[in-house]
């Protein structure tokens, strides 16, 4: 579970209040709004990236996929692996989850190849296993769909209806076929939560 | 007058003077070990400034920058006065280690300031997402670090050519002594104000194939360096 409270986040010339909201265990929710309302912003003040005031509580680990994702100068088998590889634990018995995921996202092919090589679709697929694999408690991901074809969303939706039994996602999504798919809870943002100071 | 100086070069190496051989291998031996030390210091430095948040960070990173330009002469004038001052006792001045302090000095900061801009620029990101992952501190040093790597090679790379390329320096704190500190850079210094025009531009072309075969070794490292 996640429970904001009197969440406000504040940059130079604009401030983000966010109304106090309980995000539910193994589910999925979804976050919209228009451009400038804060939604990355929330997901980062969520995986405490960011400087905020307020009250986040978090039951268990989280983790943060960005719009843009960055992947090591690595192979896409070893940038899947890194959070399993920092936190010390057997490789070989995550393989078959791993194999599984990349079938899903047909990413299986390209498991040994360089990630620079990869197009920006592949590279959002890569990152969203990456942030799976060591099974985090809450996964927050930013505008997934953008750089993916309509296979891959239906791919990557998917793979979201086998998880969201066992992970809770916090997902920024502008796609409204991807979001009717999944049929989920919908945090708007917008309005009042938004505050600029004219200077 | 440029052809007679190519056949002079030619037969310069060819000589087997061995005058000729000490001063292209001290040249070498002095930028080559003062280049791997400021290697170990800037890149220490470098990636423990670009990943910490201390006070007056932004004065610290304007004293490197500003020693990335400092000029060479400058440079061994500090440290002349440094060695016939508080370190007088040591009898350096127009030694070789003289010469190697001189250059490590010189190379330290261009090291450390390239490494500062490509990390704080490229890797502010790579970071943010290895804190996502869970990565601790000592984590995020070694991605860092493997992922800095093109630009530490790169700024190694430009750390040797200026030590191996200055004059200044060495001329000031290592005296241009013959059979002893004469080195490339201040043998053509020395051959150009007696008017031995062909000589210096004969040294300045070895000087040049030494610098280019040793980037062609240095970028076959990274394959994908120069690309």
């Amino acid at each position: 579970m996640i429970e904001i409270k009197n969440l406000s986040v504040q940059f130079k010339n604009i401030s983000f209040n966010y109304q106090d909201k309980v995000f539910h265990k193994n589910g999925i929710t979804f976050i919209t709004g228009r451009n400038g309302t804060g939604k990355t912003t929330l997901l980062k003040a969520l995986s405490r990236l960011i400087p905020f005031s307020g009250e986040i509580k978090v039951d268990g680990l989280i983790t943060y996929n960005a719009q843009e994702p960055i992947l090591f100068n690595k192979t896409v088998f070893e940038n899947i692996v890194y959070p399993l590889r920092i936190r010390k634990l057997n490789i070989s018995e995550y393989e078959e989850k791993i194999l599984e995921y990349a079938r899903l996202l047909d990413l299986e092919h390209l498991l040994n190849e360089s990630s620079l090589k990869l197009s920006s679709g592949e590279k959002m697929k890569v990152s969203i296993i990456r942030s799976i694999i060591f099974h985090p408690d809450v996964v927050l991901l930013d505008e997934p769909t953008t750089h993916l074809d309509l296979e891959s969303i239906q791919e990557l939706t998917s793979l979201l209806k086998i998880l969201k039994h066992d992970m809770t996602f916090i997902i920024v999504s502008h796609n409204q076929t991807f979001m009717n798919e999944l049929q989920s809870d919908v945090y708007s943002l917008g309005g009042s939560n938004v505050y600029r100071e004219i200077n | 007058m440029i052809l007679e100086s190519i056949y002079k070069a030619f037969e310069l190496l060819f000589s087997l003077e061995q005058e000729i051989y000490s001063i292209i291998f001290l040249s070498l031996f002095i930028s080559l070990l003062a280049t791997f030390t400021a290697a170990f210091i800037g890149t220490f430095l470098g990636i423990l400034i670009s990943i910490s948040d201390f006070k007056c960070k932004k004065f610290t990173k304007k004293i490197i920058f500003t020693f990335m330009g400092i000029p060479p002469v400058v440079l061994g004038l500090i440290v002349l006065l440094i060695l016939t001052g508080p370190f007088d006792q040591f009898n350096l001045l127009f030694t070789k280690t003289a010469m190697y302090i001189a250059q490590t000095l010189l190379v330290i900061p261009i090291i450390t300031g390239n490494i500062i801009i490509s990390s704080e620029k490229t890797q502010k990101k790579v970071l943010e997402t290895a804190t996502t992952l869970g990565a601790n501190k000592k984590d995020k040093l070694i991605l860092l670090l493997t992922e800095t790597q093109p630009f530490i090679i790169m700024s190694i790379i430009l750390g040797f050519s200026r030590a191996i390329s200055e004059v200044g320096a060495v001329m000031l704190v290592g005296g241009n002594i013959r059979g002893d500190t004469r080195v490339m850079t201040t043998f053509i210094a020395l051959n150009n104000s007696m008017g031995a025009y062909s000589m210096s531009i004969a040294m300045g072309i070895i000087l040049l194939l030494i610098a280019f075969l040793l980037h062609t070794i240095l970028a076959r490292f990274r394959g994908d360096f120069y690309d």
